[in-house]
């Protein structure tokens, strides 16, 4: 589902060059519950920007759901993203001005779907996170946990192929992690594959297997 | 774009602030402009009973220069008399005088009246709506005879609803026989406005035939065709030259001319003087002076409003990011920001157009303007409108382009440059 291989990424500015990843292979079975662990600064979150498209690779070659992205548009990298991947952050990323249920829309405003069947799949998607009662209300009104639900079911809407989750329990206390961890799991029951960077090495034992960088090598 | 939509009116919903400032900016904007051009279309286009416009010049001033300094005031009736109503190859001239507020009385009760001495022409010239009767005639005019026409608000104040003709006012120790009523003109209708029209030589005293300098006569002069306008102005030029100035040697000549109301007062106002010193013509420079003045005033808030959105989406990175992440074009995203301005605009433009409605009916009812009857004029509102949406798509575009344009991962971690 996801192949690295050699993948490299290097920040240039005029006097500093920096080596943010170095010849990194992964490879992640479909349906697979990955957890990537390292101290801070390691590469982690670059790692994840890469596999979700949102950074390029200064080299090697990235391959998700059977499809080799190398020299994709912008709007064909779009795409993809909004088909084949979910994503999840640390700060949930909502947007405040909008409710729970038009935040949970937004992946559905880039494809063609009639605005009736979207705020059905946003309700289904609201529903499985358990927020259907919340569903009119802002972020501001919500718990930092219920948050992160409603990033998830943002995430999960689309019925992506691959969920990454940046640190998704970081700003939450552990119950509330807990919580967020059981909605992960039980997403990666139903097929979903999953990239996770945590720091968190109690979570990471839940997942399937741990990948560990250091200084943006691979050391596991 | 109806999910645009939407959310456009649910950001600006949520974020009240920015919402009332800039529907307060573009609603202002466009109220200011619609009683300013009202106002502006009330006092020069062609409204009745100043239907003949395109045809009819006048003179309305004249000045009579010293070596160090000018008398402004209106033509004597002398000058009038002798050099417009002999303008050669016209189709009427009338001459009038500016009306002047004299008391009335009517049943123990004072009125302030504006009554204005015409000669009978001046009905020929301007088509005044009568409700009663008709005009005086250049008959009546020349045998002195003590005749008027009033308007409804008179009629009502002497008569309350019983009709007013071949009935007696009097206006200032002086009666009248009422041989017509005519719909009410008002007060920015300088030339045709009046409560009271009279035939001038019922004037209390006949000493304006005397009159050598100036006074505060007028006179319209309608030519057969505009394209006579050139030839009538020089002829006028011509006319005056030659009239000698006469009395004391502190005149060293006359200056008048056949022109527009707008001329004329162009020419009176700062932009006169201004226009003779750098050589151009007063009512262009006055013309130019006011379009500037409409860019700078449309042009303040459209920068702020620029400004304001700017900072407004530039706080947006996040989301921005999070809409790159999952799929959102760059156009989609300036798509987004253009919809949310332009329903802004259109938003404030609706605004804008009920509050100078109700303004200009404020004004209407208020009786500070004499007979006002503003109304909006919907073809400087629709331009009004556009320019409010250029504005819109404009202050949109540009930061929502430059925003548009973010690295996803720098917009997730808020950064916008």
């Amino acid at each position: 589902m996801i192949q690295l291989e050699n993948v490299e990424k290097v920040y240039r500015t005029d006097r500093i060059e920096t080596v943010a990843l170095e010849d990194v292979n992964l490879h992640v079975e479909r349906g697979q519950f990955v957890s990537i662990m390292g101290p801070s600064g390691c590469g982690k979150s670059t790692l994840l920007n890469v596999i979700g498209l949102l950074d390029a690779p200064s080299g090697g070659t990235l391959t998700l759901a059977g499809e080799e992205i190398a020299n994709y548009s912008d709007r064909k990298l779009a795409s993809f993203r909004n088909a084949k991947l979910g994503f999840i952050f640390q700060s949930f990323h909502l947007v405040p001005d909008l409710t729970v249920a038009d935040n949970v829309e937004i992946p559905l405003l880039y494809r063609r779907v009639s605005g009736s069947e979207r705020r059905r799949m946003a309700l289904e998607a609201i529903d499985r996170v358990g927020l259907s009662s919340r569903a009119r209300h802002f972020p501001g009104q919500l718990s930092g946990g219920q948050q992160q639900r409603v990033a998830i079911a943002r995430a999960i809407v689309g019925r992506p192929e691959i969920l990454l989750a940046d640190e998704p329990t970081g700003n939450l206390d552990s119950q509330m992690g807990d919580e967020v961890m059981n909605i992960l799991e039980s997403l990666n029951e139903e097929s979903t594959t999953i990239v996770m960077v945590t720091h968190d090495a109690r979570l990471a034992e839940r997942t399937d297997r741990t990948v560990r960088l250091f200084d943006g090598r691979r050391v596991d | 774009m109806k999910a645009q939509l939407q959310l456009a009116l649910r950001v600006l919903a949520r974020r009240k602030f920015f919402t009332f400032i800039s529907l307060f900016g573009i609603s202002f904007t466009l109220v200011v402009l619609m009683l300013v051009t009202a106002i502006v279309d009330h006092v020069f286009a062609t409204h009745p009973p100043e239907t003949r416009l395109e045809r009819t010049l006048g003179v309305y001033r004249m000045e009579l220069i010293g070596k160090d300094f000018r008398r402004r005031s209106g033509p004597n009736w002398s000058f009038l008399d002798q050099q417009i109503r002999t303008l050669p190859g016209v189709e009427r001239v009338s001459i009038f005088r500016v009306q002047h507020g004299v008391d009335a009385y009517h049943q123990g009760r004072k009125m302030k009246l504006y009554i204005k001495r015409t000669d009978g022409e001046f009905w020929k010239i301007l088509d005044f709506r009568f409700v009663e009767g008709a005009p005086y005639t250049s008959a009546d005019h020349d045998a002195g005879r003590f005749v008027a026409v009033i308007n409804e608000s008179t009629r009502e104040r002497f008569f309350g609803d019983a009709p007013a003709l071949g009935r007696s006012i009097t206006i200032d120790g002086q009666t009248f026989r009422v041989v017509g009523v005519v719909e009410d003109v008002p007060i920015t209708r300088v030339i045709p406005f009046g409560d009271v029209w009279a035939p001038i030589t019922t004037a209390k005293s006949q000493a304006y035939r005397f009159e050598q300098y100036t006074d505060d006569f007028m006179a319209l002069v309608m030519a057969k065709s505009p394209a006579d306008f050139p030839r009538l102005k020089a002829e006028v030029q011509r006319r005056t030259s030659l009239t000698p100035v006469g009395g004391p040697d502190d005149f060293e000549r006359r200056n008048t001319a056949l022109e527009t109301p707008f001329e004329a007062l162009a020419s009176q106002l700062p932009s006169g003087e201004l226009g003779e010193r750098l050589g151009i013509a007063p009512p262009l420079l006055l013309g130019g002076m006011l379009a500037l003045m409409a860019i700078l005033f449309m042009i303040l808030p459209a920068m702020n409003l620029v400004n304001l959105n700017l900072s407004r989406i530039l706080e947006r990175a996040s989301e921005v990011g999070v809409r790159k992440a999952y799929g959102a074009s760059k156009r989609q995203l300036v798509m987004q920001f253009v919809v949310e301005n332009v329903v802004l605009t259109l938003i404030g433009a609706a605004i804008g157009l009920a509050l100078s409605v109700a303004a200009l009916h404020l004004i209407n009812t208020s009786g500070a303007i004499p007979y006002a009857d503003f109304g909006v004029n919907l073809r400087i509102f629709g331009w009004g409108v556009l320019m409010a949406i250029v504005f819109g798509v404009v202050s949109g575009v540009f930061p929502a382009w430059r925003i548009a344009r973010l690295h996803p991962v720098l917009a997730l971690k808020g950064e916008s440059r």
